[in-house]
């Protein structure tokens, strides 16, 4: 590098930077229309140096795979957007998934580019929602979209559009929301023009490789202090691939080869029969572990992929993460999810003050389609939460988002728009793991259907529970229940069923799955159980059993009887296991 | 004699207006966060004896306070019970499942306590559905005694937030008259009357917010109220809105989630009157304090609206002034991040105590304040000579952290200022460049105690001139508020798909608003030349979350016709605002009509004396580090420039309450009106 740059200039650039990443956010969030980016914000944006490198974003590292097979053909104006995993090396991993990239040039000269990537309500298949729980190919799917450009030199590409449109149930949603991801990475460009005039072109490029720079020692110091020669392993599991397979292992080792830290996937499942396969791009894993080691050791470290060279990563071909063309692929959020799930296991036995527990385990959905007393077509999908684990810093949340930046619809919206009725809307009881600091809960959503139609669920940790961690006990599991019109009884249904039809009165009991505490649960403070207990969050059964506090049946903490109790199961249980899961296949019982 | 105080946290600053003879009186008395009124009372006296007159020559009294934010953000606010539709006594405790980013973001999300807790909370046996039609109907033997329950249980103040009752308020009234009959005496506050709009959280914790501050608003209120009376004050009391506006201290009683942001909204006030008195039409108001800035935007003298805000982590849906606060002031604290050595400012401030090292009251790590001590910008000497600064150890603070990443003492500090400013570019980046407005078509108005150290940086950077200072800008809050007008707004939520809007519905809803909004005036005792009425209607695509508001002129009510039109300006505002317009059905969500009742213009007599002799007012000559180099600065006393005086950059200009950096290549001219406009020599003047 033959500029130099002081330290406040790359400052400087690094807050105009995230500025301009918060302002695509801000922009695609008003004007797209699915209420899966607007209100739930299922959606990311990146900007990247000129070699596609990230220096700002959440999920990076596709863009070189597409500039590869573009070569030379990309100018200035061009827009370019993808769907199809296979054809993008995993840089997405499902069909719903529609990702807009453009090239940023100032003054001509290719400076690099700004990608956003959001969530579609449908992009066709067999199934409403594009996700068919029993898929075997990624051809039941929807449309899937190799990298093509949207815009030529500024030049829509109607043709493309009008066949992206074609094949959806939701074209004017889609069209929304393609054009709010377009308008988003304009917004980076335009930015990233303006740092360039007021700094100068070769300084903001020379930045942005210091940027990376920087990180990438941070990182450093990070593997020589948390990751050792000695290989240390975690195994989870995906309960099934909606086809009656499973539950499905994962396996992951984590050791120091020289600088480098090796993430090794080998020992985990073959390729799933259903779709619950993640096809993910190495980089990406590499993402993922970067952000883990930076949010969970050090925060304030910028989050861009400077660190790449630092990791490597072993993704055995034809695997559960390195499936073959053409498993299908729409449901790898249970395996993606459970990718963290063993990453925070990993890294967790290294340091385990720093470590957090399992949570909820992929990101539920409920859909319900059919048609209104008008004729008119209605298809309400709906992400739903759970519990948030215990973490070091405290207890962990109830019912709310593991993924970033996530909300939760609000109901008065839901009823406004789509022929439902929630009855009710709650944590479940004790299915917050026990922990010095507790695992949050899972919820109980309980829907009235007003119409007759189809419904679609998608949810995963039915059998496999969240574990504990540190002492921290697992949390509890997921469960769906269908209750006829007429009937007291609910009957239980699958976590991953679709278009399984409803009558008019029907209700919909979809329970998700808790996390996992954190710390000995027989060290928490009798009060903050007791505040659990009046709250309905613990029962007084388990107060006892998993805390060992004794609450009266006024409500109050008999402390002798607590005392005495914690004593006993402290020297009953002796030594801590690192880690509580409540299931492992051959060993226990699947939960019920 | 109008008399406007702002209580501030440091600070209460008050200004007198004598609306015969044109002058202003100002005085400033240390803040009393104990209890506001006493700093208040003291304040009064102080300045009645400024200006030689007797407490009961005051005409009225327009407060700004900040009662309200500080028992949110503090978390000192009352016991509220609450009662919500039963199946939803989580909806505080869910927040709407939000985590913060990036991925793994939660990992370190702090969480405050919702401000009713569940052990406070009741579900009542009743439902509505989306259209206001009664699903489930209110089981009234089984609510009386969970709210006897609850109603002995030690609450303070009731909230009553029950599902859809935007669209159906009679559960909740009829709730209301059952907590009424049980006991008489408790606040009670619903959510249909607070916040009548769809989306159940931010109904609730904005209902919940108004209870959580009212007993304290309430005690606060009569406090100072027997305050005044016992200085001999007769004048009424009114107190200002988070949205600029005055309310009645019994409105303010009622309704304190609406002074949430009453603080800020003086300066924001004021900088709209310095367009209108100015005649420069686009305006940012840049109010940098010691801990925070904020700033907003002033177009045609207007100021501009927001529907919501948020407070610590709670969000709260009222009209606010559209304010946007940052956590870079004079006493944000500069550091190296550990691994990265890259350097952050703030949001953590050193505050008034310890404060800045060069204070010399035990601070130890460099804030922006004290780098501008290095740099010579902030004389040694502060608030008219009472306050000397500690040079010394500000400089070695700052040099500590420069020998850190290889900076001299002087590039670390222009490092620190440099930093803080783009922080706070940011801020104003959001209100401009992001909404569509270039902010070269602006100037920007200067003041709280940093805001003149940077303003001229911020326009440099920004391209916003002219630079305004005004003549008083540590109590130009309180000046803000002689201005205000008195202000309510009246809401219907009515969603309806743009294929199924009933016309004569929405006209009728808006004559029924408008009734409600007459009769408020009338309460109010707003004279009938000084009432207006203005309406808007919030409009978004099908499905769009987020509402744009255009307004309907008055005409249209009248004649009951004319829907189109504003539905067409609603196309073109969202391609002005967000670059694309739909071919899409458009949602009618909300009808809004706002009351308004003038308040007489502050007309300030022009200051008498002072010198276009830039030598006759230089105080001294000292050093100044500018561009990388040390330059001989003048330091030169405001109150002695009289209009038309210009100094050339880089000069430091002083006052009793702040200093304003000129800097190299800009000019400073006092206009007519004792403002200072600072200019770009470029622009060939």
């Amino acid at each position: 590098m033959t500029i130099k740059i002081d330290p406040i200039t790359l400052d400087l650039i690094e807050n105009a930077l995230l500025n301009a990443r918060f302002e695509m956010d801000s922009v695609v969030v008003r004007v797209a229309l699915s209420p899966v980016i607007r209100e739930q914000h299922d959606e990311f944006p990146m900007i990247c140096n000129e070699r596609g490198q990230m220096v700002v974003g959440q999920f990076g590292s596709y863009i070189p795979g597409i500039v590869e097979q573009y070569g030379d053909d990309i100018h200035e104006g061009d827009i370019f957007v993808w769907n199809d995993p296979y054809a993008c090396k995993g840089s997405i991993s499902h069909n719903n998934d529609w990702c807009v990239m453009m090239p940023i040039f100032h003054k001509g000269t290719h400076v690099g580019f700004s990608s956003i990537f959001g969530h579609m309500v449908d992009v066709g298949g067999t199934v409403p929602g594009s996700m068919p729980a029993d898929a075997r190919t990624i051809w039941e799917e929807g449309l899937r979209i190799p990298p093509v450009k949207i815009y030529a030199k500024g030049q829509v590409n109607q043709g493309v559009l009008d066949i992206m449109l074609n094949n959806t149930r939701t074209p004017d949603m889609n069209r929304a929301d393609l054009m709010a991801l377009i308008a988003g990475c304009r917004t980076a460009a335009k930015r990233v023009n303006e740092i360039c005039d007021r700094f100068g072109r070769d300084t903001y490029m020379a930045a942005c490789d210091m940027l990376l720079d920087r990180t990438r020692e941070a990182m450093k110091v990070l593997i020589d202090k948390y990751i050792s020669n000695e290989p240390v392993s975690f195994t989870d599991y995906v309960d099934d691939d909606g086809l009656g397979n499973g539950p499905f292992k994962m396996h992951l080792s984590i050791y120091r080869r020289g600088d480098k830290a090796v993430f090794d996937w080998t020992g985990t499942d073959d390729q799933a029969e259903g779709p619950i396969n993640f096809h993910i791009h190495e980089g990406l894993c590499k993402l993922f572990f970067g952000v883990y080691m930076i949010m969970a050791f050090d925060p304030k470290i910028m989050f861009n992929e400077g660190f790449y060279d630092l990791f490597e990563i072993i993704l055995p071909e034809g695997s559960l993460l390195n499936p073959k063309f053409p498993a299908a692929l729409s449901n790898r959020l249970n395996t993606h999810t459970r990718f963290f799930d063993c990453q925070a296991g990993a890294l967790g036995q290294k340091a385990p003050h720093l470590s957090m527990a399992a949570g909820y385990g992929t990101s539920p959905h409920f859909i319900f389609t059919g048609h209104d007393k008008n004729g008119k077509y209605f298809q309400l999908m709906e992400l739903l939460f759970g519990g948030v684990p215990g973490r070091p810093l405290g207890d962990g949340f109830d019912g709310h988002a593991w993924w970033p930046l996530f909300s939760a619809t609000p109901i008065e919206y839901i009823e406004n728009y789509y022929p439902v009725l929630v009855e009710s809307y709650r944590p479940v009881k004790d299915a917050g793991g026990a922990g010095l600091h507790r695992g949050g809960a899972g919820i109980e959503k309980v829907y009235r259907l007003l119409e007759a139609g189809t419904i679609s669920i998608h949810d995963d940790r039915e059998t496999v529970p969240p574990w504990g961690i540190n002492g921290g006990l697992h949390g509890g599991t997921s469960s769906k229940w269908l209750q006829k019109a007429g009937s007291d009884t609910p009957e239980r249904i699958k976590s991953k069923l679709d278009n399984l039809p409803v009558e008019p009165g029907d209700k919909v009991i979809f329970i998700t799955a808790g996390s996992g505490g954190w710390g000995d649960p027989l060290d928490r403070d009798t009060k903050k159980v007791r505040k659990d207990v009046l709250a309905d969050l613990v029962s007084i059964e388990r107060a006892k059993t998993d805390y060992g506090v004794v609450i009266t049946t006024d409500n109050k903490v008999d402390a002798a009887a607590t005392d005495a109790l914690r004593a006993q199961m402290k020297s009953d249980r002796g030594e801590i296991e690192p880690f509580d899961f409540g299931f492992i296949p051959g060993v226990h019982e699947a939960a019920e | 004699m109008r008399l406007g105080v702002d209580v501030g946290g440091t600070f209460t600053d008050l200004l007198l207006q004598d609306d015969t003879s044109g002058k202003t009186y100002r005085a400033k008395t240390p803040s009393t966060p104990e209890d506001q009124s006493i700093g208040v009372a003291t304040g009064i006296k102080l300045i009645c004896d400024k200006a030689g007159i007797s407490p009961a020559d005051i005409s009225v009294v327009l407060h700004g306070t900040t009662v309200a934010t500080n028992a949110v953000l503090e978390g000192k606010g009352a016991r509220v019970g609450l009662l919500v539709t039963e199946g939803f006594e989580y909806t505080l405790h869910l927040a709407k499942s939000w985590t913060p980013g990036p991925l793994f973001g939660w990992i370190v999300m702090e969480k405050p306590e919702p401000l009713a807790s569940l052990q406070d909370t009741r579900g009542i046996p009743q439902r509505m559905d989306a259209r206001g039609n009664i699903v489930r109907e209110l089981d009234v033997e089984k609510s009386k005694a969970l709210i006897e329950d609850l109603c002995n249980s030690g609450i303070e103040a009731l909230t009553i937030s029950l599902i859809h009752s935007y669209a159906n308020d009679a559960h909740e009234r009829t709730l209301r008259d059952l907590v009424h009959a049980c006991n008489p005496d408790i606040q009670v506050s619903l959510s249909s009357e607070i916040l009548p709009e769809f989306r159940e959280y931010d109904r609730a914790i904005t209902t919940v917010m108004n209870d959580y501050v009212r007993p304290i608003m309430t005690r606060y209120l009569s406090r100072i109220e027997e305050r005044l009376a016992a200085e001999g004050v007769t004048a009424k009391l009114h107190i200002v809105r988070s949205d600029g506006g005055l309310m009645s201290a019994s409105a303010a009683a009622d309704r304190p989630v609406h002074t949430v942001l009453s603080g800020p909204a003086g300066g924001v006030t004021a900088t709209a009157m310095t367009a209108r008195r100015t005649g420069l039409k686009k305006l940012l108001a840049f109010d940098m304090g010691g801990t925070s800035t904020d700033v907003s935007v002033i177009i045609d003298g207007e100021t501009m609206i927001s529907r919501s805000t948020e407070i610590g982590s709670f969000p709260a849906k009222v009209p606010t002034l559209d304010v946007r606060s940052v956590g870079a002031g004079g006493g944000s604290i500069a550091e190296l991040a550990e691994l990265t050595k890259s350097l952050r400012v703030g949001p953590r401030s050193a505050g008034a105590m310890p404060g800045p090292v060069a204070y010399g009251r035990g601070g130890t790590e460099p804030t922006v304040s004290d780098a501008n001590v290095v740099l010579g910008y902030l004389p040694s000497k502060l608030l008219g000579g009472e306050m000397e600064l500690n040079v010394k150890d500000a400089r070695k603070a700052v040099a500590d952290i420069g020998s850190e990443i290889d900076l001299s003492p002087e590039d670390a500090a222009e490092g620190i200022l440099q930093i803080a400013n783009e922080v706070m570019l940011g801020a104003l980046r959001v209100i401009t460049v992001q909404r569509g407005l270039d902010p070269r078509d602006f100037g920007i108005v200067a003041f709280g105690g940093a805001g003149p150290l940077h303003a001229n940086a911020m326009a440099q950077l920004l391209g916003c001139y002219p630079v305004v200072v005004p003549s008083n800008p540590g109590v130009l809050s309180a000046l803000g508020f002689l201005e205000a007008e008195f202000k309510n707004e009246f809401v219907r939520t009515l969603i309806r798909s743009g294929s199924g809007i009933d016309e004569a519905q929405i006209w009728q809803s808006f004559a029924t608003l408008s009734d409600s909004a007459l009769a408020w005036l009338v309460e109010q005792d707003v004279q009938e030349a000084d009432r207006g009425i203005s309406y808007a209607v919030d409009l978004r695509y099908e499905q769009q979350g987020f509402e744009v508001s255009i307004k309907v002129p008055a005409n249209l009510i009248e004649n009951k016709a004319g829907l189109e039109a504003v539905l067409d300006d609603f196309h073109e505002t969202h391609e002005q605002l967000y670059g694309v317009r739909f071919d899409l059905p458009i949602e009618l969500v909300a009808l809004r009509a706002v009351a308004t009742g003038a308040t007489p213009p502050v007309i300030t007599a022009l200051p008498e004396g002072g010198t276009t002799d830039i030598g006759l007012a230089t105080m001294e000559v000292g050093k100044a580090y500018f561009g990388g180099d040390w330059h001989d600065t003048p330091h030169i006393d405001r109150d002695k420039l009289a209009t038309g005086a210009r100094i050339e950059g880089p000069a430091i200009i002083r006052q009793y309450d702040t200093t304003t950096v000129l800097l190299p290549d800009h000019h400073a001219i006092v206009d007519d009106q004792s403002n200072m406009l600072i200019w770009p020599n470029a622009k060939g003047e």
